[in-house]
């Protein structure tokens, strides 16, 4: 897919590491358990009591990483917010249902509705911001955030708008992650997060959660973390994808050689490692296989927290130790190959440069 | 009835996520709404749905709300007239 150049000039960021902070990336925190929760800010610097109490905690989230996102971008309001979501807000999705089953369809509560519904987090940024333009919500499972990442290239590309606000949010609740364990999504028992994906090849992995906010511009700044050079989505590809990858880079004028970072979705678990691995192999790029799902976990827009990853290496010139393969920290990189699959049948490939500031 | 009232207090905050109020911080005589805790249209709702619920009381007329909602007293004196359950 051509597309126009997009910068990255502001990410807000909160996760399984320290909120609204690069320290999560190159400091990272590790745990020794298979579900994992969100680092929270704390929500009274930022909300009144009274509106504080009408928005569930990823709304809250979310408001937070996108205001942080403007802010480090110096854009006054976007041109259009986009959200990725996997699950929306299941944590009152969950009580809204709870209560209607167990009050037999009766009383319904209506905040836990208001709250419940997948679009409530692209809508409450919008009215907490007072942004009236473009406003869309993705709910495509675990290609949820590059789907909202794409409808902002497409509008870049008709030049509809010259900024976006793209976020990828998703919450784990205690009851989904019961759910997803009984088909074999988490590992049985995790002993150190931070070294999980390299030294695990078993079933399962560990679950994190997070809302990742990128103020995407036409223009660099300054402050700019780094470019979107090209981007590309596709659906059980009827060609070996190391031939789609090989065309990917080529149409951007690159060989294989000159990518620095092969950034993948890894996550530990053998099954959805095995396909990136033999990538690796194949392209000779197995010295350069990198991961981030070793310091966010996986959730459904895990991939926002890859790009916050990749773009923050980018513009600080470091690609972190504990997210290469081999262990040894990258400087001077250039290009990174953000590549994720959802169960081998989609995946997703962005070319991110350096910016030249 | 100040058993009734402690107990409306108390699932009040719990219903409508008041967090940072406690029971003391409510006087029965408050004003639910405006100038008092504060409480909009969607509280309302809520308050409908906590009578029928918790106490089998069904408002036929939304204009009843007005007088039953002014405070937690004028709620406790109805519930305690009208209760089912």
């Amino acid at each position: 897919m051509i597309i126009n150049p997009i910068y990255i000039n502001g990410i807000g960021s909160i996760s399984i590491q320290k909120p609204l902070s690069e320290d999560g990336i190159f400091n990272p925190v590790s745990y020794d358990t298979p579900r994992v929760s969100c680092i929270e800010p704390n929500y009274r610097d930022f909300f009144t009591p009274a509106v504080s109490r009408r928005i569930s905690k990823i709304i809250k989230r979310s408001i937070i990483t996108a205001k942080h996102a403007i802010s480090e971008s110096g854009i006054e309001m976007p041109d259009a917010i986009i959200t990725g979501t996997g699950l929306g807000c299941i944590e009152d999705t969950e009580k809204f249902l709870d209560s209607m089953i167990r009050n037999e369809e009766k009383f319904l509560k209506p905040s836990f509705f208001i709250q419940s519904t997948h679009n409530s987090i692209s809508s409450q940024i919008a009215i907490n911001l007072d942004c009236k333009s473009y406003n869309n919500t993705y709910i495509h499972r675990g290609v949820s955030f590059e789907n909202a990442l794409v409808d902002a290239a497409l509008l870049f590309k008709q030049k509809k708008i010259d900024s976006a606000l793209v976020t990828g949010s998703d919450q784990m609740t205690p009851n989904y992650f019961t759910l997803l364990k009984r088909i074999g999504y988490w590992a049985d028992t995790v002993n150190d997060t931070l070294q999980f994906v390299r030294n695990t090849k078993t079933k399962g992995s560990f679950s994190g959660e997070g809302s990742i906010s990128f103020m995407l511009s036409s223009q660099q700044n300054k402050n700019s973390y780094a470019l979107i050079k090209a981007m590309d989505l596709f659906y059980k590809p009827t060609v070996p994808i190391e031939q789609k990858i090989e065309q990917f880079i080529q149409a951007q004028g690159l060989n294989i050689e000159d990518i620095d970072i092969y950034l993948t979705g890894m996550s530990g678990d053998a099954q959805n490692d095995k396909v990136y691995t033999d990538i690796g192999k194949n392209l000779f790029l197995s010295e350069k296989t990198a991961f981030y799902k070793n310091i966010c976990g996986e959730f459904y827009t895990s991939a926002a927290y890859g790009l916050n990853v990749a773009a923050s290496s980018l513009k600080k010139g470091i690609f972190p130790a504990h997210c290469l393969q081999d262990g040894k920290e990258r400087k001077n990189t250039t290009h990174i190959l953000f590549h994720n699959h959802f169960k081998n049948k989609d995946h997703s490939l962005i070319l991110l440069n350096k910016c030249s500031n | 009835m100040e058993k009734l009232i402690i107990e409306l207090k108390t699932e009040i905050i719990k219903v409508l996520n008041l967090e940072d109020i406690t029971i003391e911080d409510i006087g029965n005589d408050d004003p639910l709404f405006g100038d008092g805790l504060g409480l909009d249209s969607i509280d309302a709702l809520e308050l409908i749905v906590l009578m029928e619920k918790d106490y089998g009381i069904k408002l036929k007329d939304a204009n009843q709300g007005r007088d039953i909602f002014k405070s937690i007293l004028t709620m406790a004196e109805y519930i305690s007239k009208n209760r089912t359950i």
